[in-house]
Formats: C-alpha cells, sequence, structure tokens
C-alpha cells in the first residue's frame, strides 16, 4: 500500500485508441452478457475514475449501469468531485482495497481494477479482497502495466522483483524465463494463480475467463477479466454469443487477444469501413496497406475510436 | 486361506511418551482449567454461548452469593493441583468417558474441551503419579494412578483401565468439585520449575486465554494469587470505531473485530500486543498474530512495525466445539479448516481500512500534521462486548477534508562545534540541537521579521 500516484496529471486518459478498443470490446460482451441474462444495467460498477471518468460515462451510456463507486485516493479531491459527469456516481477517497470488503452481497458487481502501475503486493491483496467479496454473477477486470520492473535492469532485477512481490505465484524462479517478451506470460500467470488462491476457500463458485488483452498505447498493458459464478451462471454464459466473438479468451494463461490500432488517416477509414466485414483476399485497390495491417483493422474497426478536435 | 489380522493395538508407551511432546507445559494446565469450565457449564446449566460476548450480562446472583466458583492452581517441586468448584464430574462420566483417549462419536464433548485427550496428556506430561477426587451435589468418586506401574500391563484392552473409589457427594452444589493432585514430577516439568520463569508465563496465559471468563464465571487463582483478566487491548473513540462482521458457517459462528490497539501509559503502541486474536468458544487460542497464520503477507500485507496501532479479534464459537478450527492443543488452529479458511479471507477485508489508516499516520515524507494522528490520540480501550454492541460495519475514518498543511518540518546538518557554540552563548547546556535549531529560527522570526 504504497502512495498513490496520480497518472492523470502526466497521462491524458482520453487519447489512448488501444484502450478505447478495449473498453469498446468489454462493452461489447458486457451486453451479450446482458442479452444473456445477467441484469448488467443493475449492476454496481466500482472503478479508479480518475478525473475523467471515461469507464463511467461509457457504461452509463451504453449499458445503462446508474450504481457506480469511484474509489479515489488522491489529494485532489474537490477536482474529483467537480469532474463527476452524474450526481449518481459515489466517490469514495479511499484506496480500492479499502472499498472492495464492503462491496454489498446483495448486488452483482462490475469491479475494475484499472491499475496503471506494475504488478505490486497491494495488487495482489486488493484481487484476493476481490475473489472474498464479489458475489456469483460479478465481474472482475484486472489492468496492469506489464513493462520490465526497472527499465535498466536485466532478467535477474526483473526476476528478483516478481519474487520479492509475488512470491507464492511464480511457476518458475528459472532465470531464462525472465526475457522481456515472457514478462506479460508471468504477470498473467500470478494473476491467474491469484484469482484461484483467492476463490479456493469458496466451493460454490468458480472463475470463467473471458477477457485476456494486451495492448500498447504508451506502455504495455495487460487485462484480464472474467466472470465469478457457480453452474447456473456458467450455464448461462454457455447460451450467449459470446463465445463466438474474436476477443473473448477463456484462458487467463492462453495467448492474448492483442489489440493493435493501425496508422490509417480518416479518409483512408471511410473507405475501409465501407468494405468491411472484408474477405480474407480483399485489397484497396486506391492505396497502399499491408496484409497485416488490414487484418489488424479488420479485428478491430467496429471498436475504433474516431478522433477529431472539436472547438467547444 | 484364513483372513490373516494384523495388530493395531494402542500403546500405553505411545500415550506417555509421545503423545505428550507436541503440547507445553503450560498448555497442559490450560486443559486442566478447560476441563473444570466444563464441569462448571454442565453443572449449572450456564449457556455460555448466549451471553458470552453480551455487554448487559451480569453473573447470576447464584453465583455471586459468595458461591462463586473458583479454580485454585498451585505448582511446588512436589506436585502439582488444580482444585476447583466448578460442581464436579459424575461417576457416570467417570466410568465411561473421562478417562477414554478421545470422545466415542456418540460422546458429549464438553464447551471448551473438544477432543478428550486434554486430562490425560496433562496427567501424563506433568508426572508420574496422579490422584483425582470429584464430587458433585450427590455422589463422588476418586482415582489414583502410579503411572509406571500401570504402563507395566499393557497386553490386551482388560489392561486399559483406571480403578476409581466411590466416596460421598458434597451435599451442596457450591462446594462440589474436583480436586487434580499430580505428583512424582517429571525431571523436565522440575526444570521448567526452577528456571524461575514458568509461573509469570502460566498467569500470563492465563488472564489472556479466560480474559472472557474470569470473575464474570469463575475466579482463578495461582499459587494463591487471584490471576485478573488480561483483556484484548481494542481501542476506540466516537470516530473511530472498529469494523464489524459476522456470519455463520457450518453450524460456527464467526464474528470479527478490527480497529486500533490499546495505547500503553506512555501513549504508545505495543508491537508484541498487535495483531489478530483469535478465540475458540471465548478462550484465547492464538493471541496477537502477525504471520501468514492470520493473513498477513496473503490478503493482508506483510506484518510492518507502522501497524504496531493494529488489534483484530476473531470469535468463532460453536455448539460443538469439532466445528471449530482450534487444534488439539489449543494454542495454534487447524489451517484446513474451510470455516477458517474462508474467515482468514474475511479478517483480512476487515483489516484493511485499518491498515491503511496507520500507512498514513506515518507517510514516506515526514509531514507535521497528521489529522490520522489527531484521530489515534482519541482513543480509549474498550470492552469487546461493548465494542460488538455496535451495528456491522467498516472502520471508517471521518473523511480528511483536503487542506494546505499549516506546519512544515525544518531540518538541516550543522557543525556540532557551531551547535555547541550556541548552546554555551544561551547558557542552555542541557538544550538539544533541535531545540537549538528551533530557539535559533524563532529568535531570527522575532527579531528579523516585523509582524
Amino acid at each position: 500500500m504504497s502512495a498513490p500516484r496520480n497518472s492523470f496529471l502526466t497521462v491524458h486518459y482520453e487519447l489512448r485508441p488501444a484502450k478505447q478498443v478495449e473498453r469498446r470490446m468489454i462493452i461489447d460482451a458486457l451486453r451479450m452478457i446482458s442479452l444473456a441474462g445477467f441484469p448488467i444495467d443493475d449492476y454496481q460498477y466500482t472503478g479508479l475514475g480518475s478525473i475523467f471518468f471515461v469507464d463511467f460515462i461509457l457504461f452509463h451510456k451504453f449499458l445503462g449501469i446508474t450504481d457506480m463507486v469511484n474509489a479515489e485516493h488522491s489529494s485532489s479531491q474537490r477536482r474529483v468531485v467537480f469532474n463527476q459527469p452524474y450526481d449518481f456516481i459515489r466517490t469514495e477517497f479511499a484506496q480500492i482495497g479499502d472499498v472492495i470488503p464492503s462491496l454489498s452481497a446483495d448486488k452483482k458487481h462490475l469491479l475494475w481494477l484499472d491499475y496503471d502501475d506494475i504488478l505490486r503486493r497491494t495488487h495482489i491483496e486488493d484481487i484476493l479482497l476481490a475473489m472474498t467479496y464479489l458475489t456469483a454473477g460479478s465481474i472482475l477486470l484486472i489492468t496492469i502495466d506489464v513493462e520490465p520492473p526497472g527499465k535498466e535492469d536485466g532478467p535477474e532485477q526483473w526476476r528478483d522483483y516478481f519474487v520479492s512481490e509475488a512470491p507464492n505465484y511464480l511457476e518458475s524462479t528459472d532465470i531464462s524465463d525472465f526475457t522481456k517478451g515472457n514478462l506479460p506470460a508471468i504477470n498473467a500467470g500470478i494473476l491467474a494463480r491469484v484469482i484461484s488462491n483467492g476463490l479456493a476457500p469458496r466451493t460454490n463458485v468458480r472463475f470463467f475467463p473471458l477477457f485476456n488483452f494486451l495492448y500498447a498505447d504508451g506502455h504495455l498493458m495487460l487485462c484480464l477479466g472474467g466472470m465469478i459464478g457457480s453452474d447456473t451462471e456458467e450455464r448461462y454464459l454457455r447460451g450467449s454469443k459470446l463465445y463466438k466473438t474474436n476477443y473473448v479468451r477463456t484462458d487467463l494463461q492462453a495467448e492474448p487477444f492483442r489489440i493493435r490500432v493501425p496508422v490509417v488517416t480518416r479518409k483512408e477509414r471511410l473507405y475501409l469501413d465501407s468494405n468491411m466485414p472484408c474477405s480474407d483476399d480483399f485489397r484497396p485497390t486506391e492505396f497502399e496497406m499491408e496484409p497485416d495491417d488490414l487484418a489488424i483493422y479488420r479485428e478491430i474497426y467496429r471498436f475504433f475510436p474516431a478522433y477529431a478536435e472539436l472547438l467547444l | 486361506m484364513p483372513k490373516q489380522l494384523a495388530l493395531a493395538f494402542p500403546r500405553k508407551n505411545f500415550f506417555l511418551e509421545m503423545f505428550t511432546r507436541d503440547i507445553s507445559l503450560e498448555d497442559c494446565v490450560l486443559d486442566l482449567i478447560d476441563n473444570s469450565i466444563d464441569s462448571l457449564v454442565r453443572t449449572r446449566n450456564i449457556v455460555i454461548s448466549a451471553h458470552l460476548l453480551d455487554s448487559d450480562f451480569n453473573p447470576s446472583s447464584d453465583l455471586e452469593n459468595g458461591s462463586f466458583p473458583t479454580i485454585h492452581v498451585t505448582f511446588s517441586t512436589r506436585a502439582c493441583k488444580v482444585v476447583d468448584t466448578c460442581g464436579g464430574i459424575s461417576r457416570e462420566a467417570a466410568l465411561t468417558d473421562v478417562f477414554n483417549f478421545g470422545h466415542s462419536k456418540r460422546g458429549a464433548s464438553g464447551y471448551l474441551g473438544a477432543y478428550g485427550i486434554g486430562l490425560k496428556r496433562a496427567l501424563f506430561k506433568i508426572g508420574n503419579h496422579f490422584k483425582i477426587e470429584s464430587k458433585t451435589a450427590h455422589e463422588g468418586f476418586t482415582a489414583e494412578l502410579d503411572l509406571n506401574k500401570w504402563a507395566a500391563h499393557d497386553t490386551d484392552m482388560t489392561d486399559w483401565t483406571i480403578p476409581l473409589k466411590f466416596i460421598p457427594g458434597a451435599k451442596s452444589l457450591s462446594k462440589a468439585g474436583t480436586s487434580i493432585t499430580i505428583s512424582e514430577l517429571r525431571q523436565e516439568v522440575l526444570m521448567r520449575l526452577a528456571s524461575g520463569a514458568f509461573e509469570k508465563i502460566l498467569r500470563d496465559q492465563i488472564a489472556q486465554a479466560y480474559a472472557l471468563f474470569i470473575d464474570r464465571y469463575v475466579k482463578i487463582s495461582l499459587n494463591g494469587k487471584a490471576i485478573h483478566p488480561n483483556p484484548i487491548p481494542l481501542a476506540q473513540s466516537s470516530e473511530l470505531e472498529p469494523g464489524k462482521e459476522e456470519f455463520e458457517d457450518d453450524d460456527v459462528k464467526v464474528t470479527l473485530l478490527a480497529g486500533l490497539a490499546v495505547r500503553n501509559l506512555k501513549g504508545e503502541w505495543v508491537h508484541e500486543r498487535a495483531g489478530w486474536y483469535v478465540l475458540c468458544n471465548g478462550r484465547v487460542v492464538v493471541p496477537a498474530d502477525r504471520t501468514d497464520l492470520t493473513g498477513w503477507g496473503e490478503a493482508s500485507p506483510l506484518f510492518h512495525y507502522k501497524y504496531r496501532g493494529f488489534c483484530g479479534v476473531a470469535f468463532f464459537q460453536s455448539d460443538d466445539p469439532l466445528a471449530l478450527p482450534w487444534d488439539t492443543t489449543k494454542r495454534g488452529l487447524n489451517q484446513e479448516s474451510p470455516v477458517y479458511q474462508r474467515a482468514k479471507r474475511r479478517m483480512s477485508g476487515l483489516a484493511r481500512p485499518v491498515l491503511s489508516f496507520l500507512n498514513r499516520m506515518y507517510p514516506s515524507e515526514p509531514a507535521a500534521e497528521l489529522q490520522e494522528r489527531r484521530l489515534a490520540e482519541e482513543i480509549k480501550p474498550v470492552d469487546i462486548r461493548t465494542a460488538l454492541t455496535k451495528a456491522t460495519s467498516t472502520f471508517r475514518p471521518p473523511i480528511q477534508a483536503t487542506q494546505k498543511a499549516r506546519t512544515v518540518m525544518v531540518q538541516f546538518k550543522a557543525k556540532i562545534e557551531d551547535v555547541d557554540r550556541i548552546r554555551k552563548f544561551l547558557r542552555q547546556p542541557s538544550w538539544g540541537a533541535s531545540k537549538i535549531g528551533e530557539h535559533t529560527f524563532n529568535h531570527f522570526l522575532k527579531t528579523e521579521i516585523a509582524e
């Protein structure tokens, strides 16, 4: 539980296209979950709103959620309250881990532990508490930075870091595993084991993984998520169209869905969109585009935000 | 071919020599006290579970009228005695249950006695000879045994009996009770007694383990001196009340409290008293735990010195003591207990806001004014039964209004000889460096800067 960092002072949340694609995919999935019989609009959303409240706005607009708690641990309390977009958002000036134990046992929850730093002990504590208090049918999302701990350091220091922060959750401490490219998998492995450890004392529920995103708007970020539920919830999920989407992942430790956002101009987008969803052998006739970029574009175009300057 | 049967007999040597190794001498005495309290519960029909945690409960007049039950423990190099007026053991129980190793499946366990081994283990651990005399109001018995002689005969199950002699009862319930005398103390027990620290350790352990029983249901003395309860060091103020959670799990009622700890006379929190106190049916099983046993380093952070202001209490209560998560020594927890595994996570959840509060009290950057410190100075000790009367909630300190700090720490290095020169100039030989720094700062303010 170290001092909080006010990342909103350095990062402008609204201009992160990959993150935005991720949010929209999550919303897409939540709508399918809702259609499968889960009353998502009655869920309590608990998140880290910062001062932009982007996910709060989207979840309200697209999912109809009106029961929202913002856990904020910053010294700019008046600024946070001033920026609350809706009256119904309740801001708790506390760390998210202080708020989790008060999550009502009478509600279903959507909890997003949207950390912007690398894995720390305190995140593990938060996740264990989340797995203790979240009711069946609740959805948990965890986002963490999976860049190497300490840029200048090498695998040995990275290993030491993870051994010190997550000693009980490492599958291997073999130095050859701690390559930069393998760090997302190491993080995912730790989080998956923390989730199952957290649920172990609860014999009536399991965790059904749904999300395993990897993306970079700057730093490489990993987002894992899924639903806590019994056989009943599993049956409902199985009946949904979720598992037909390209982005849902049912294994937290398998290859993640990589969100990549190709650089395309507005004019190119209009052209590409008019041809979407395209066949595998489609190629633009008016301009050059690598087949890889085209494939990526086809995967995300429905969720791709359009940015334009507005003079307000 | 006829069916072959391998022998699977119990051996007396196992119970006398091996079985006694996993428990301390102190815990053996506590086991004997457990038995006395169980007699009390049984003979006076006290429903402890109904009011153990009830702040309004007063011992009934029956208990108060000069006949308050007592347990006197005495230790000398000749003998260890536990003499109680807790109602005694019936002949029927003595004949069929008390001396068995473990209760039968149908057999009734007590309120604190769960396993049916405490008495025997204590007798075997402490000395070679014991005499038990027990009287209910109506009947009585004695049992006397030389263990070396008893152990010498171990060929079949007929050797596994203990002779009883029937004697008359005590005539009144207030005089009824049990007296256990263990003599011919074992060499290792004599060594512990000779160490000089044993009596103090035992006294402290009794005071802590039975804090909810002493002077409420029973008086306990050790070597003639009354033992006073050592309450769990929970504190609160009107603005800082402990968080509380209650739930039922597999016939066990779990009640959790987490808040700040009592400070000592110097106003300091005592590291050794911080942590979780785990109680089973009102008896403290684990005091002041700061290890992974109670979730530290798992769903709670690793215990750190700055958390020495934390006090948590976990009560597990059940009419079936076997459902409780204690181990057979009652000095540890059965970590595999499903009830305990679930409760442990909730203990961490309840502790979390308290630990965040303590974190804020000790920020990495020194700050002169902290609301947390002011709030924490106002806490007073609270009886845990009183603390329990409030509604279910979390530890929730008042929200700190963001305001600019009005003071700041000023720290700098100065040459020792310069500080000495100022000290000499001021003719204040007792002033420390910081006092001199403060004085010179104020002097500058007063003389150089106009109001």
